[in-house]
């Protein structure tokens, strides 16, 4: 995440001289007083935040000792080697990334669908945004529980529906099999994006002007030209910055994962932020936990980097075509 | 037509897996348990609802109500509280860095919340204050901090400044303005911030799941879990009834205010 550079507002606060006080002399009140304002914020967020995520650092490079709680000799990459070591971790790393994705993409792709629809006038409009928009209310346990239930081997829906509907022949266990269980996983995290998208995406369609499409239209466009040639390229710089941030968002999906299957089958619905749990409260291995939690930073940076070059790729390859 | 038809499907989509909680929390665990899975309620059955609130439940949805309520409500005023005045100064001082004090706090909120659990949960063991409402008050406000300070800066952000730079001239001094103009002025987005703070602290589960385990103070979301090792279905989609109930029914009393949050995130 990059800030943009400080640029003056044209009527910032203070400008106003009260008072025949000199200039400088406010200024600097407003300053301090305005310290004075975030200071608590700061403190907290650092306090939270940025002291934690140092001490992971170094737990990832030292030895912990339990049983003291302190932090013990530097051991430098040995955490590191002995995660890379073990392959279940390399395969989570990849799966991670692979679930990471597959919610990203489709939670946009269904997000601009439903505001697609939900951008029409039509009769219970209304109702039907707020049951859209429900899903993020919802706690992710209760999700778990929810999907869980939608997908019980016995008395699910799922398997009630798509036997009656000749899809399968027979009931599925679906938490039974890794891939199933980490796509059943996907769905629920999905379902909680949603909300988060139509919304972002209705706001991206009320904001463009409705003559473009009258203007497509009189010279002869066809719906779906008009949807193709001026519609999605206004949608699509709106819709990478929400594709970056669920990525990041699925990148902390736990509850989901712990009620629905706890990383099994056997290891294979294991995500890297779901290891860093195992390994930390479960394996009570810190040290493991803080390096394969900085595996998963790094992982995640990694790929939103990528996705980033993919953006201004894309954005070049507009203008030169413009 | 074609819009009806969508509309249709989707609702369905969104709305299948909660209504089929609802439906399961209605029935007897013998119409649950049976493979001919029912998709309309044959009884309205409320033993459910009644076993799981009773006192002394193995899941302590009743007792875990509360505690979400006190948790939550402690963690909205606190995220106020500290938030207020950082998105005034944020959004209408002169400072240096803002945008990227902003951008910073932003920022750590995408962060695995994993990377900050494991030092946090070692210092609040040593400073023994593990399995405390203090220890979860902390670090839900630590976590929702710097949206609360984003919705509450969007919403100064949208206010006309005619009115403070007049008070301004007229001698008022920031703080003045602050609590005079700008307080009654913010007061949906004071509103909003409440909401959305408490509803992200009631669904928080990773964070009493790992500091507390005293069944005491066991948070709502926390207490639900206990109910997927060992209980009937029946029970267990009632305890997540009751569990998403609170904030379920804020969304949809609130749903037009937060909607226009979510959305003002939208115009940057």
């Amino acid at each position: 995440m990059q800030a943009a550079p400080d640029v003056p507002m044209p009527s910032s606060g203070g400008a106003v001289v009260i008072g025949g006080r000199p200039e400088g002399y406010m200024r600097r009140r407003e300053l301090a007083f305005g310290l004075a304002l975030v200071a608590p914020a700061l403190l907290l967020v650092a306090g939270i935040f940025l002291y934690p995520a140092v001490f992971t650092l170094t737990l990832s490079v030292t030895e912990f000792d339990m049983v003291r709680l302190q932090i013990g000799a530097f051991v430098g990459f040995d955490n590191y080697a002995r995660l890379f070591a073990n392959p279940g971790f390399v395969d989570a790393i990849w799966r991670t990334i692979y679930f990471g994705l597959l919610i990203a993409l489709a939670a946009t792709v269904f997000g601009f669908l439903i505001a697609l629809l939900l951008d029409q006038q039509f009769v219970g409009r209304t109702t039907l945004r707020v049951v859209v928009v429900l899903p993020w209310a919802v706690p992710p346990v209760v999700a778990g529980v929810l999907w869980g239930q939608m997908f019980h081997a016995d008395v699910g829906f799922m398997n009630a529906l798509l036997y009656r509907l000749g899809v399968i022949d027979q009931y599925q266990i679906w938490l039974g099999d890794g891939l199933t269980a980490l796509h059943v996983i996907a769905i629920a995290e999905i379902w909680k994006a949603i909300p988060f998208m139509v919304l972002f995406f209705l706001a991206g369609l009320q904001s463009i002007p409705h003559q473009l499409f009258e203007a497509a239209a009189v010279d002869g466009a066809t719906v779906w030209q008009r949807f193709r040639y001026v519609l999605l390229p206004l949608m699509v710089p709106i819709a990478i910055p929400l594709v970056l941030i669920q990525f990041v968002w699925a990148m902390k999906a736990f509850d989901t994962i712990f009620v629905l299957t706890r990383g099994g089958p056997a290891g294979s619905t294991t995500t890297l932020n779901y290891f860093v749990y195992q390994e930390a409260f479960q394996a009570f291995d810190l040290g493991r936990a803080a390096a394969a939690a900085y595996v998963l930073l790094l992982v995640t940076l990694f790929v939103v980097q990528i996705m980033s070059l993919v953006r201004h790729y894309l954005a070049m390859r507009r203008w030169s075509t413009a | 037509m074609t819009i009806y038809g969508s509309a249709l499907i989707v609702f369905v989509l969104m709305a299948l897996p909660l209504y089929g909680l609802l439906l399961t929390s209605f029935q007897p665990e013998a119409v649950i348990r049976s493979r001919d899975v029912q998709f309309l309620p044959a009884t309205l059955y409320l033993d459910h609802f009644r076993s799981v609130l009773a006192p002394g439940h193995i899941v302590p949805i009743r007792e875990g109500i509360w505690n979400s309520v006190v948790v939550s409500t402690l963690t909205a005023a606190v995220c106020l509280i500290v938030a207020l005045p950082a998105a005034y100064a944020l959004s209408r001082l002169r400072l240096p860095g803002k945008n990227l004090m902003l951008g910073a706090m932003v920022s750590v909120y995408f962060l695995p919340t994993t990377i900050f659990l494991i030092p946090m949960f070692v210092l609040f063991v040593s400073w023994g204050i593990d399995d405390t409402f203090f220890s979860l008050v902390l670090a839900y406000a630590g976590f929702i901090l710097p949206f609360e300070v984003w919705i509450l800066k969007t919403f100064i952000d949208r206010l006309p400044r005619e009115v403070e730079d007049a008070a301004r001239m007229d001698g008022c001094t920031h703080l003045q303005v602050m609590r005079h103009i700008l307080l009654p002025l913010v007061r949906p987005g004071i509103l909003a911030g409440f909401i959305f703070a408490f509803i992200l602290s009631w669904t928080e589960f990773l964070t009493p799941l790992i500091f507390t385990s005293d069944i005491k103070i066991s948070t709502v979301a926390l207490g639900m879990f206990r109910s997927t090792i060992d209980i009937q279905v029946g029970q267990q989609a009632a305890a997540a009834v009751l569990t998403l109930l609170p904030v379920a029914l804020l969304m949809i009393v609130f749903q037009r205010l937060i909607t226009q949050v979510l959305m003002a995130g939208a115009d940057r």
